[in-house]
């Protein structure tokens, strides 16, 4: 995906941040362009849904007016998108109770992951089905647990910036990825025997005897 | 135990979920626009933060004063599926609307026509309601006319040292929405003040005071570069580089 498909080194944002704290606000922009994609499928996942571009405008505002806060020489990818995860949970809270609240930020969340295959499908690696299945297995895992796998694996981002991301303890992160991936694991079995069928991904499931 | 190996083709999976989302690359622009804009201004153009998902009608329905409407052709290259082009979506920089275009276009712009000569400057600030700006690098222009509601303040010089150049100016701070962007489009500042560079030609609509067409054919414009300065939006359009652009750009001033 382009954007944030090129990798880029922390080094080069520490010049564009000093940059940008001596006054120059072009360099900011610099900043803004190469984190947007990363930032917008953050808040999308974490469930800002069409709000996702204005979380994603406010979070870049905060953290440039919070610039001064900021820790020299830590990495900004992970602190802007702890701001993008905090923006968007301000979306949700007016919806009630806890449980309303992530029900509202799944409902705004599935439909995306449901519809990236209709972008092209030539270049889908995932069957239709497959993509079914993980998205209702998705749907399974509580909140929390949907959380850390959303941070880790569909946005890749390390167990340490997971934690940042999330503000959770990185043994928590680890031991939440890893119930996370049982229960997904053992539910996508299930769904798989339910619909009896053999395709691509789900033998290598079935082959590796998980 | 290790629970990256044992779930390895879970998480591959997982990852290629993620890969697959679709593109944000224009969501991504407009963001990019929206922020520049809000930490570009020391003062707050909008009591509240520009709303990105204005929806067409509203957009429109804003656009009343908008004077120049900067259409950025996307090239077939860029992949945009038709049907989202057909969308019109929009994004409005200091009353200046851009928006995603599916019109083939030529590689190469057409020259800006030049202003007709006629009209001093003198007599052009007095016709306009804002204070007019001339690059004083390009010392007096040829041409300058100003529109028939008097909205619009245009000047040419045909001879400069990158040739035909044009400038427009209205008041922009008027009409200042957000709603959609082109990919290719570049942030940059003036004096340390937003402005947007088109390097690939576009096409240009002046629209009339209720928002709709005028009888001008839209036309194909060169690289341009558009700034604000106070109250005023200028556009500044000819065979230059981005760089000699906001030199130009850097050099207005207000008549002596």
């Amino acid at each position: 995906m382009e954007g944030d498909g090129s990798p880029i080194s922390c080094s080069d944002d520490l010049a564009v941040l000093a940059r940008v704290r001596a006054g120059d606000r072009d360099a900011y922009a610099e900043l803004v362009r190469r984190y947007a994609p990363v930032a917008l499928r953050t808040a999308a996942l974490l469930g800002a849904g069409p709000d996702a571009e204005d979380v994603v405008q406010e979070a870049f505002v905060k953290a440039y007016s919070a610039l001064g806060r900021f820790r020299e020489g830590a990495a900004f990818r992970p602190w802007l998108l702890q701001i993008v995860t905090n923006e968007t949970r301000n979306l949700h809270r007016s919806s009630g109770r806890r449980a309303a609240r992530e029900k509202s930020a799944w409902e705004r969340t599935e439909p995306l992951l449901r519809m990236a295959e209709e972008e092209d499908p030539a270049a889908a690696v995932l069957s239709g089905e497959r993509r079914t299945q993980l998205v209702r297995g998705l749907s399974r895992l509580s909140e929390v647990h949907r959380q850390v796998v959303v941070c880790r694996y569909l946005l890749d981002l390390d167990e340490a910036d997971t934690a940042t991301v999330l503000a959770l303890p990185r043994g928590t992160v680890k031991s939440r990825l890893h119930r996370a991936l049982r229960e997904l694991s053992s539910e996508l079995a299930r769904l798989d025997s339910v619909s009896g069928s053999g395709h691509e991904a789900g033998k290598r499931e079935v082959g590796r005897g998980t | 135990m290790a629970p990256d190996r044992d779930y390895d083709a879970l998480v591959a999976d997982l990852a290629a979920l993620g890969r697959e989302l679709p593109s944000q690359r224009e969501s991504a622009t407009r963001v990019s626009v929206a922020v520049m804009a809000r930490i570009s201004d020391s003062e707050p153009v909008t009591a509240s933060r520009p709303r990105l998902l204005g929806r067409t009608a509203q957009v429109v329905a804003r656009r009343r004063r908008v004077v120049v409407v900067v259409t950025a052709v996307v090239l077939a290259a860029l992949g945009t599926p038709p049907v989202r082009a057909a969308v019109a979506d929009w994004f409005s920089f200091a009353g200046v609307g851009v928006r995603l275009g599916s019109t083939p276009s030529p590689s190469v712009g057409s020259p800006p026509p030049t202003v007709a000569a006629g009209l001093s400057l003198e007599a052009a600030r007095r016709l306009v309601a804002f204070e007019p700006l001339v690059p004083t690098t390009l010392g007096a222009p040829e041409g300058v006319a100003v529109s028939s509601d008097r909205r619009l303040l245009s000047m040419s010089w045909t001879d400069t040292r990158y040739g035909l150049v044009r400038l427009d100016e209205f008041e922009g701070r008027l009409d200042y929405v957000f709603a959609k962007t082109a990919p290719d489009v570049e942030f940059t500042s003036v004096n340390g003040s937003f402005a947007l560079w088109f390097d690939r030609p576009h096409e240009v609509v002046v629209l009339d005071a209720d928002g709709t067409r005028r009888t001008e054919t839209a036309r194909l414009a060169g690289h341009t570069l558009i700034w604000e300065h106070g109250e005023s939006t200028l556009r500044i359009e000819g065979d230059l580089t981005l760089a000699q652009a906001r030199q130009v750009a850097g050099s207005a001033a207000t008549i002596p």
